[in-house]
């Protein structure tokens, strides 16, 4: 069984059960658009398949193998946060250099997204800027699997695009699971999408659906159609 | 080799202001023949405070850059309490 499989992820927090029996999965070459209303469990699933967050139960596994910690998943899986995670203090490429091997640091380093200010630190950025090179880093390591939480929050439309562009060439050989509300934009780059509701997940097949199951007004029945080619 | 670069980059942030601090105490509350002693003991105790208010108060977000690197939390606090008792009691019997 090839790919990233997460399942029977169950996690109550505070007497709420947030993920009940979830399953995920994703491919290389797949991106897996996951929507859901504030609150449903969107971060916390991407965190427990990551493994900086506990579970009450889970079952993580790429390619076969059995990921039970950060440690056995840092080789094929990274994790995007939603707020900037990289340390203030360091240089920009010194970052890049702990983040990526020789030959994709040379290709971030020359990357005119970069090429500006990479000798400055990271406090020195704008958000912008910074989350571009958060995506940068991410997408440039070895990692066969990636996941994005709100990669489109706070970004100006131009940065947006290039993120989506760059989603799009790096997804031929890597597989993405994103989510953000900006569902536009994660449904335009996305090959599948998922809805999370009530702890649950739904695979979506057509733009209504997320009308019907409650994530989007009836006043968004407008055409998308679902599912890149 | 890349991971240990990434540690010394979360250590170096902990480590100079907490040696420089327990120096500075003992300097100001220990009998001259007892700064290294009190130094030592100092840094035992500050390092996981500086930990503690650096990375679970302060930056809680970097604790990510780490674990895209495999370290857990557990790991970045193992490795504090090992490096504070170690170096502590090295700085002690200077």
């Amino acid at each position: 069984m090839t790919g990233l499989h997460a399942d029977s992820i169950r996690k109550q927090i505070g007497g709420r059960q947030i993920l009940n029996d979830v399953f995920i999965s994703c491919s290389q070459g797949e991106v897996v658009g996951l929507l859901g209303r504030n609150g449903s469990g969107k971060s916390t699933m991407l965190k427990i398949i990551f493994g900086s967050l506990s579970a009450d139960n889970k079952f993580i596994s790429i390619d076969d193998q059995k990921i039970n910690s950060l440690y056995q998943s840092k080789a094929l899986m990274r994790y995007l946060p939603q707020d900037g995670y990289l340390p203030d203090h360091m240089k920009i490429s010194t970052i890049i250099s702990c983040f990526c091997n020789k030959e994709n640091a040379a290709k971030i380093m020359d990357s005119d997204l970069v090429k500006s200010f990479v000798h400055r630190r990271i406090k020195q950025l704008s958000g912008g800027e910074r989350r571009i090179l958060e995506i940068l880093l991410i997408v440039h390591s070895d990692a066969k699997y990636l996941l994005f939480d709100e990669p489109f929050n706070g970004v100006a439309p131009l940065y947006v695009e290039i993120i989506k562009e760059l989603i799009k060439e790096h997804s031929k050989d890597k597989g993405f699971i994103i989510t953000d509300h900006d569902y536009r934009n994660v449904l335009d780059i996305s090959s599948t999408v998922v809805l999370m509701d009530n702890g649950n997940t739904k695979v979506i097949k057509e733009f209504n659906d997320l009308i019907k199951f409650g994530y989007l007004p009836a006043a968004h029945a407008d055409s998308f159609e679902i599912g890149r080619s | 080799m890349r991971t240990v670069k990434g540690l010394y980059y979360f250590y170096i942030k902990l480590l100079i202001p907490s040696i420089v601090l327990s120096f500075v105490l003992s300097c100001f509350y220990m009998k001259r023949d007892h700064i290294s002693a009190g130094t030592g003991i100092s840094f035992i105790l500050l390092t996981p405070t500086f930990h503690y208010f650096t990375y679970e108060i302060k930056n809680s977000n970097e604790y990510y850059f780490y674990h895209n690197l495999g370290f857990s939390k557990l790991n970045l606090w193992l490795i504090t309490v090992f490096i504070s008792i170690s170096l502590g009691f090295i700085i002690t019997s200077l």
